[in-house]
């Protein structure tokens, strides 16, 4: 169990310890993942064909660690995750970044990977929706599309020859998010899946789960349909940004964006792969349970949520048998 | 610190405005505080303690002394602060070209805690009365050296202050012999016994910072991002005042600081009696352990 910093009670800490030995025992893994540090050996069967993939090395003719991770295999390949690891971009990932500097024609965007990505103003729909040739006043104007601080929500295009990343938001869904919150955790949480833009419905909010580990709560925005330009919408964005400054998220839709984040937090402190379902299971827990949304955060909530998906997750390995 | 774009800002102020929280805690509501005590077996008495990204570890140490010749019937208290350059970055990068970095923070803090904690010159209105501190007047007293180290911080103002000499124990001393004149009494330190210390004159400092129109309690970098001004109150047990900073932000009218005042008693009250269930757990685990 890792050193969760939270006040538990002796009661709570043996019930999150049972859950986590549950946990682990249903881990339908072979050889399952063994926490290393640097110069231990990995449990591998030599007699089969492997790869050794990131963070290991073969001395004395035995696998060993170089760094202090989790050991991940997939397929045949055996590598080390370390456990403070920074985002490892694929083409084609959902990623939320911030802005973090506007340079000439390009954006510079913060997304927990060793380098900024760029969003060059190419790879990006203009307000007006044609398809056009930037000019040099689309250049000056960049920054009326996005600012430093923005939240920016894009795909991977590809990789630089010098390592950077390229990113891209030709998409209507991509871009500028407003209204909700931030929220940081670590990026191996975010599994690969067939949708990360989640639209819930019952609630109006719109979760999208960065595969850098950058997760957007926030106020459902409809995507605007590009091709329309018209007079009208201008002046109708210039009445927005001051109505902004008084109309606030009503009540009910922050206590469901507030709701949710606490879900994502618990769930990244419990260390539970993010996943869509399993956020809406912890609120439905939550609201079920009649948990007020702060002590969503608090230890009672985090053994219930340990204890539930330890039980999930014994039934569904029943229900394959 | 991350800076944060228009709409996550207007979100957060409309938060506080609406009394619900980034994370769901109303406006006066702290966030879970870890405390583990005896962290430091060599100290008399030591504590750490974690409220979100926030760690700090504070230690009392004791030795015996001679009091100063103005206040003969007095111990003598040091308190100091220290801010590693671990705690935050700034602390380090100014650290590396100043080689002050931490240390304007470390005296801030420094002098706050002692004015709460010590009272005025006279010694009147401290928190830790002096005079229990005296083992033969005149000849020799306890020195109190209180230490904290802030491992790492998470905004300035959100340093909680803690309850740390609840648990610790002063050696009972026997003086041994009389001695008349200005010889020096001896004196044997026995290692078995312990008074426990008086702390029901400690105060608890309560920072609430001014966002909009609205105060908050722990604020968490984000909302600090957007205030006004934060003041850090010092309240004791009592409700009675014991100290009072204005930290930083913008100038403020004398009403809202009275009106400040009026808050911070309101959410002291439930922060001590939450501190004392952490201290009391936290003792509790550290007797089975």
């Amino acid at each position: 169990m890792r050193g969760l910093q939270l006040p538990l009670s002796q009661t709570q800490r043996i019930r999150l310890q049972r859950a986590f030995e549950k946990l682990q025992s249903l881990s339908s893994k072979a050889n399952s993942d063994a926490s290393v540090t640097v110069a231990d050996t990995i449990p591998v069967n030599y007699e089969d064909a492997f790869l050794k993939g990131h963070g290991t090395t073969d001395l004395n003719g035995e696998l060993v660690a170089t760094v202090c991770g989790v050991v991940e295999r997939i397929n045949k390949l055996v590598y080390v995750r370390g456990l403070r690891a920074r985002y490892k971009p694929e083409v084609g990932d959902i990623v939320v970044g911030r802005v973090v500097e506007v340079a000439q024609k390009r954006w510079r965007l913060e997304i927990n990977f060793s380098q900024d990505a760029i969003l060059m103003l190419s790879s990006m729909n203009m307000p007006d929706g044609i398809q056009r040739r930037r000019t040099a006043l689309d250049e000056l104007n960049m920054r009326g599309i996005f600012e430093e601080n923005d939240v920016v929500c894009a795909e991977v295009r590809n990789f630089q020859h010098d390592g950077s990343l390229q990113l891209q938001a030709r998409s209507q869904k991509y871009g500028k998010l407003e209204k909700g919150q931030l929220l940081i955790i670590d990026p191996y949480l975010v599994k690969k899946s067939k949708s990360h833009f989640h639209h819930l419905e019952q609630f109006g909010i719109d979760l999208i789960l960065g595969r850098n580990g950058f997760i957007w709560v926030g106020e459902h925005v409809e995507t605007r349909d590009g091709m329309v330009v018209d007079q009208a919408n201008s002046s109708e964005q210039s009445m927005v940004l001051e109505e902004k400054n008084q109309t606030h998220t009503p009540l009910e839709m922050r206590q469901n964006i507030c709701r949710i984040a606490n879900a994502v937090r618990v769930l990244s402190t419990l260390g539970f792969s993010m996943d869509a379902d399993l956020i809406m299971e912890t609120v439905e827990l939550s609201s079920s349970l009649k948990i007020d949304i702060h002590d969503m955060i608090g230890s009672e909530f985090h053994v219930l949520v340990a204890e539930r998906e330890a039980e999930r997750r014994s039934l569904m390995g029943k229900r394959r048998r | 610190m991350v800076g944060l774009s228009v709409g996550e800002k207007h979100f957060i102020q409309g938060g506080i405005a609406q009394d619900l929280r980034s994370d769901g805690r109303k406006r006066l509501t702290y966030r879970p505080i870890y405390v583990e005590t005896g962290v430091i077996p060599q100290a008399h008495g030591s504590e750490r303690v974690r409220l979100g990204a926030t760690d700090v570890i504070a230690s009392v140490k004791a030795e015996l002394g001679k009091p100063s010749a103005l206040q003969p019937d007095k111990g003598k208290i040091a308190i100091y602060v220290d801010c590693s350059p671990t705690a935050a970055p700034m602390f380090e990068v100014v650290f590396a070209l100043a080689g002050r970095g931490g240390e304007e923070l470390s005296t801030e803090l420094s002098l706050a805690l002692q004015r709460c904690l010590l009272g005025g010159k006279s010694g009147a209105g401290a928190g830790i009365d002096p005079a229990s501190l005296v083992v033969v007047e005149g000849k020799v007293c306890w020195d109190l050296y209180i230490d904290g180290l802030v491992i790492s911080s998470e905004g300035i103002c959100s340093m909680p202050l803690p309850l740390l000499l609840s648990n610790t124990g002063i050696p009972k001393v026997d003086v041994e012999a009389e001695t008349k004149g200005d010889d020096q009494p001896e004196v044997s330190i026995s290692d078995e016994e312990f008074l426990q210390f008086d702390t029901s004159g400690i105060p608890v400092v309560v920072t609430i910072t001014k966002v909009g129109r609205h105060y908050i309690v722990d604020a968490t970098s984000e909302e600090e991002s957007q205030m006004c001004s934060a003041v850090s109150i010092s309240v004791n047990r009592k409700g009675h005042i014991c100290g009072v900073t204005k930290r930083g932000g913008a100038g403020l009218d004398p009403s809202i600081i009275l009106d400040m005042i009026s808050v911070a008693k309101h959410a002291s009250e439930q922060l001590i009696n939450k501190l004392a269930s952490e201290i009391a757990a936290a003792e509790a685990s550290e007797e089975e352990s």
